[in-house]
């Protein structure tokens, strides 16, 4: 029935909003929602052609009747389309907050559920196609990305985006997990600042030692 | 409720039986049957979505003495049937609501908008007020425990629809966050 691959989409972003990662972005049921849509679209404009644009739903009701489900069910795959891709850049923006590298997203999650191995990272990290995004959410990704950087760069003196846990020394030790080149921090390189650091014990280039 | 809540979104989806009231050619389709019209009279299990509609639009009067009618008469669906209802007020916590409808008070507040049923109204508030009780006690226990409800209530939490399951959530997390809170107050006082 129509609707049907719409509520399958839907289904996916409620298994999307009980996930700690971001599943593949589904481009094949997503075309084939917008496939129905045209073709209900189509139907529509076969069903008024006889009418010569002079269609009157009391003279003919079981062609109104058909004309609105049509109708419905465009609507339907509206809201459906619409609400998978907005769970999706909710989730996306949610993770650019948090200051994942999230175009490398793929090669992030492997390091999460491989409990911090930085074997396991680097490996896929070196495959670009592994990322669950659909081209047009990276190219979201980055502009949001831009827009954050942009917004966050008018309080130098704040990282809005930093932990909000406060820091109980001033000092950590830290083990580097992924080559991240020459880093001098002012105060050297294994133990440092904890603030200087915590961009990049997100991005996974570190690990906090306690 | 929001235009993109997943939840009001799959309440939607849920489906209600629809008497036609009229033959339509072209919607065979709608009962399994795409070759032929749609018969007048023929009750189809349609989405929320689609039955709402089709019931609330008038469609004009075809002579002048018919009353404005549409083009589909709704009916209440199983999950809130007298069977089910007559259960719920004898115990609310022997009915695994699950098994009715993943959404049962979703759709029980949508149907209940449609159609003008005090009786059923109160026995879905008494429902979620003795469930909820119990939820908030397993959840506790859980939340407490570290456990997810092992222990007895495994069968009554099998049961849950998904409002249930989100207050269950927040209950067990609520009881999991404060315990976590005393044992950090604890740490800092030495």
């Amino acid at each position: 029935m129509y609707g049907d691959l719409g509520n399958k989409l839907v289904q996916q972003a409620k298994r999307t909003q009980n996930l700690a990662h971001l599943p593949p972005y589904q481009t094949e049921l997503v075309r084939a929602v917008t496939r129905e849509v045209r073709d209900l679209d189509k139907d529509v404009s076969a069903l008024l052609e006889p009418f010569q644009g002079s269609f009157h739903p009391t003279d003919d009701q079981a062609v109104a009747c058909t004309l609105l489900v049509n109708h419905l069910s465009m609507r339907r795959n509206k809201r459906c389309l619409l609400a998978y891709h907005h769970t999706r850049t909710d989730r996306v923006e949610e993770l650019v907050w948090k200051g994942y590298d999230v175009v490398d997203l793929a090669g992030q999650q492997v390091r999460d559920g491989s409990g911090n191995t930085s074997s396991a990272s680097s490996t896929t990290n070196g495959n670009g196609s592994m990322s669950n995004l659909s081209p047009q959410e990276e190219d979201y990704v980055r502009q949001y990305s831009d827009l954050l950087a942009a917004y966050k760069g008018q309080w130098t003196d704040i990282d809005l985006t930093g932990s909000l846990e406060p820091p109980r020394d001033l000092f950590i030790d830290v083990r580097v997990l992924k080559d991240a080149g020459e880093i001098q921090t002012e105060y050297g390189q294994f133990y440092v600042r904890q603030g200087d650091v915590e961009r990049l014990i997100a991005q996974g280039y570190l690990q906090k030692l306690s | 409720m929001s235009y993109y809540d997943i939840d009001a979104i799959l309440t939607d989806a849920e489906k209600v039986p629809c008497k036609f009231e009229l033959d339509i050619p072209e919607l065979g389709y709608l009962d399994n049957n795409p070759a032929q019209p749609l018969k007048s009279g023929t009750t189809v299990g349609l989405p929320l979505w689609l039955a709402e509609l089709l019931a609330l639009a008038n469609r004009a009067p075809s002579s002048a003495d018919e009353e404005a009618k549409s083009f589909v008469s709704l009916n209440l669906p199983p999950s809130l049937s007298n069977e089910v209802m007559s259960a719920l007020k004898a115990d609310p916590r022997a009915v695994p609501l699950r098994d009715q409808s993943h959404n049962f008070y979703g759709l029980g507040t949508r149907m209940l908008d449609l159609f003008e049923e005090k009786e059923i109204c109160a026995i879905l508030r008494r429902t979620f007020v003795t469930r909820a009780a119990d939820i908030a006690l397993h959840a506790g226990k859980a939340g407490a425990t570290d456990d997810m409800g092992i222990g007895g209530g495994e069968e009554f939490l099998r049961g849950l629809e998904e409002w249930e399951r989100k207050l269950f959530k927040k209950a067990h997390d609520g009881a999991k966050g404060s315990k976590e809170w005393m044992e950090g107050v604890k740490k800092h006082r030495r």
